[in-house]
């Protein structure tokens, strides 16, 4: 910061310093001037130096030794005889003019480098409480976004500019700039490059607009900011680089995890295809026999069931990468359930299906081959761990604001520290060899419900486990738009 | 056997390639297989098939650009294979155009029924169409616009026999959301899903014996629905 702006004087523009100087000297002289008959010569010089000292300690060196100039000029003229000349006669009165000369200006040249001193020192000061503030405002920040922001906004305050540009590289260049207007068009008055060991990590654009031009300690200011950006910016990046690190472990454990279980389960299905199909191709069936029948059978039901472990693969695969896009429609939920129920009807023969869905429920905005998957995998679930011959129920109604729809079995309970668990990936509260199926059908209803809006969960009942699951009744807070007219009767 | 269907199988899976020709042939159509889709739409100029059978992720081409390119020169019926999931691009050539689908992993019956339908609907094109046509107890007179139930009259309202009449006149083939609601309620109404559910709930409590899992009116998830008549 320039040494004189820091000064309380700084307030008051180079001019009216001055004039206020001459201004103040002038109106002592007048009052000197009145008394000129009761004051002694040297008793006017002494007290001329009081405004002398008290102008250089307010307004600076200039107007101080200005003023020691003019009140020598003026106690000469109207003080000294012969008066209203600058003429002086006797040997002390010169004696006393010299004298008051070296003094004024010793006293103008003492108090304004004190001044300077301490205006330089108050400077300083302040430059480390910004650079304080900045750097304890940047710790512990890792988006470089929220640390662009906080350089910005302390560039913009301690330079008083017109408008600050922080333009960052790296792997995701963006640029932030204060306050929000657009770029003036014209070129910034300074730039600073943020620099750091491994290279340019962006620049700050300054237009400082009216204020006065950017002085060097203004600049080095800037520079030692832009370090302290570029130290913080750094370290972000570091500690972004290292998360991503973890989720990519993380991930690799996760696929290993994916793999081991798919390869178990896809090869149980192709091991009784391939054995069927070998065995029909050996001839040692006949072409009659009912074994004949059998392992066509086993072929075709193992190959559907590839099918779907593939399916729920990919399904799960999408719902990971964020990919798992509804498209949203008005639907109706028995439609659904009924078509689902329709393409299941070999499955669930060895259970009792109880639907109480009732078809005049309100439209659903929900993806229609998505809920047939939740429903698919709900009911799957149920027909794999509840025993044959009891009740599966699939119910649903209107609950406030939105359909709640409940799966349940009369299967085994989970204990209730696993009841939230069981939506997990590969999460399995048996042993995996027991059941079949790729432990991940829980968890792909999930990803869909809450895709669609809705929340999932299970619950221990009476007989048996249910599953519980919401769907919103409206679609971004509108309700299904009404019916066209139509005629009554064809 | 040179009066026998002629099939043109478009796909660049070798395995299904020979699987469909085999029972094809097995079945008594002749068979014409192409690998890539700059080969399948020469084959289909020179052969004029009767019927295409064209897979969507063909490497060469989109499935969806083959269907436009087949539509500016022919009506021959096309049957779009595709994996599960692909749900956009099942409508996108079946509204271009395409006269129904088969996921893959696919039953030979379904094939086959597929296969029966397509060259039903391009005979009907050359000949007359059948007035009147019939699904279990039901009997939809599409001249005389009369619904029966066994011998019962079934009221159903203006759009309700647009519907029904429209899903009956090209019984065993999809009609996808937009080609049902455009011609029933006209193209401004092409996203109006819901009243398309709507509709079919009516029509099915009117119509099938057991509304929850119906018989007649087919939901094809995701593409649209299907009526499906005797043979």
């Amino acid at each position: 910061m320039n040494s004189a702006n820091m000064r309380s004087s700084s307030f008051l523009p180079r001019f009216w310093r001055y004039f206020l100087s001459v201004l103040l000297i002038a109106s002592i002289t007048a009052i000197f001037f009145a008394l000129r008959e009761v004051l002694d010569t040297t008793l006017v010089a002494l007290l001329y130096l009081i405004p002398l000292g008290m102008i250089t300690a307010f307004w600076g060196f200039g107007p101080g030794i200005t003023s020691a100039w003019i009140t020598f000029l003026t106690f000469n003229y109207f003080f000294i005889e012969p008066y209203y000349t600058f003429t002086v006669h006797q040997a002390t009165d010169v004696v006393v003019l010299v004298v008051f000369l070296i003094v004024a200006v010793v006293i103008s040249q003492l108090v304004g480098r004190a001044q300077a001193g301490l205006a330089a020192a108050t400077a300083r000061e302040l430059e480390a409480t910004q650079l304080y503030e900045l750097s304890t405002a940047l710790t512990g920040l890792h988006d470089d976004h929220a640390i662009a922001q906080i350089l910005a906004k302390q560039v913009h305050a301690v330079s008083q500019g017109e408008y600050v540009e922080l333009n960052i590289l790296g792997t995701d260049p963006f640029s932030f700039h204060l306050p929000e207007i657009s770029t003036p068009p014209r070129p910034p008055e300074l730039i600073v490059s943020i620099q750091a060991p491994r290279g340019l990590l962006g620049e700050i654009r300054l237009w400082r607009g009216a204020a006065p031009a950017i002085s060097a300690s203004e600049r080095r200011l800037l520079q030692t900011f832009a370090s302290q950006g570029a130290l913080a910016l750094e370290r972000a990046w570091l500690a972004q680089a290292e998360s991503r690190a973890k989720v990519l472990e993380e991930s690799d454990r996760l696929k290993s995890a994916i793999l081991s279980s798919v390869s178990h389960e896809l090869r149980t299905p192709l091991s009784t295809i391939k054995a069927a199909a070998s065995s029909l191709r050996s001839k040692e069936v006949s072409w009659d026999s009912p074994a004949r029948t059998q392992l066509v059978a086993a072929i075709d039901d193992e190959a559907d069931h590839l099918n779907m472990l593939v399916g729920n693969l990919l399904d799960m695969s999408r719902i990971e990468s964020g990919a798992l896009k509804p498209k949203r429609e008005w639907n109706i939920l028995s439609e659904i359930v009924g078509s689902v129920l329709g393409r299941m009807r070999h499955l669930v023969e060895e259970h009792e299906i109880e639907i109480e869905v009732p078809e005049n429920l309100p439209l659903v905005p929900v993806d229609y081959v998505q809920m047939e998957q939740v429903f698919t995998n709900l009911v799957s679930n149920s027909l794999k761990y509840a025993p044959v011959n009891t009740v599966i129920r699939i119910r649903a109604q209107v609950e406030d604001e939105s359909i709640h729809v409940q799966v349940s079995n009369q299967g085994p309970q989970v204990p209730t520290e696993h009841l939230e668990r069981i939506f997990d990936k590969f999460y399995r509260i048996t042993a995996a060899d027991r059941v079949t199926g790729t432990g991940l059908g829980l968890s792909i209803c999930k990803g869909i419900i809450e895709a669609n809006g809705g929340r999932i969960w299970a619950e221990n009942i009476a007989d048996g486990l249910a599953f519980n699951f919401t769907l919103p009744l409206t679609w971004d807070g509108t309700k299904p738009p009404p019916l066209p007219m139509d005629t009554e009767t064809e | 056997m040179s009066n026998a269907p002629h099939i043109l199988v478009i796909d660049d899976e070798p395995q299904i390639l020979r699987a469909i020709r085999t029972i094809l042939t097995e079945k008594g159509f002749r068979v014409t297989t192409a690998s890539r889709a700059e080969e399948g739409l020469t084959l289909a100029a020179t052969n004029e098939p009767d019927i295409v059978i064209l897979d969507l992720g063909l490497p060469d081409m989109d499935g969806v650009e083959v269907c436009k390119r087949l539509r500016e020169w022919t009506q021959c019926p096309i049957i779009i294979l595709s994996v599960r999931d692909s749900e956009r691009d099942k409508v996108a050539a079946l509204d271009m155009g395409a006269d129904d689908y088969l996921t893959k992993p696919f039953g030979i019956e379904e094939l086959l029924a597929r296969v029966r339908v397509a060259l039903r609907h391009s005979t009907r094109t050359q000949g007359t169409q059948s007035k009147v046509v019939r699904a279990g107890p039901l009997t939809i007179d599409l001249s005389w616009h009369i619904v029966k139930r066994g011998e019962d009259e079934v009221k159903l309202t203006g759009n309700e026999y647009k519907l029904l009449a429209f899903l009956a006149a090209n019984h065993g083939r999809v009609l996808t959301h937009q080609n049902l609601l455009t011609n029933v309620w006209g193209p401004a109404d092409a996203d109006h899903t819901e009243y398309l559910r709507v509709y079919m709930r009516q029509l099915r409590k009117k119509l099938e014996p057991d509304p929850e899992r119906p018989q007649y009116i087919l939901t094809e998830p995701g593409i649209g629905y299907r009526f499906i008549a005797d043979e």
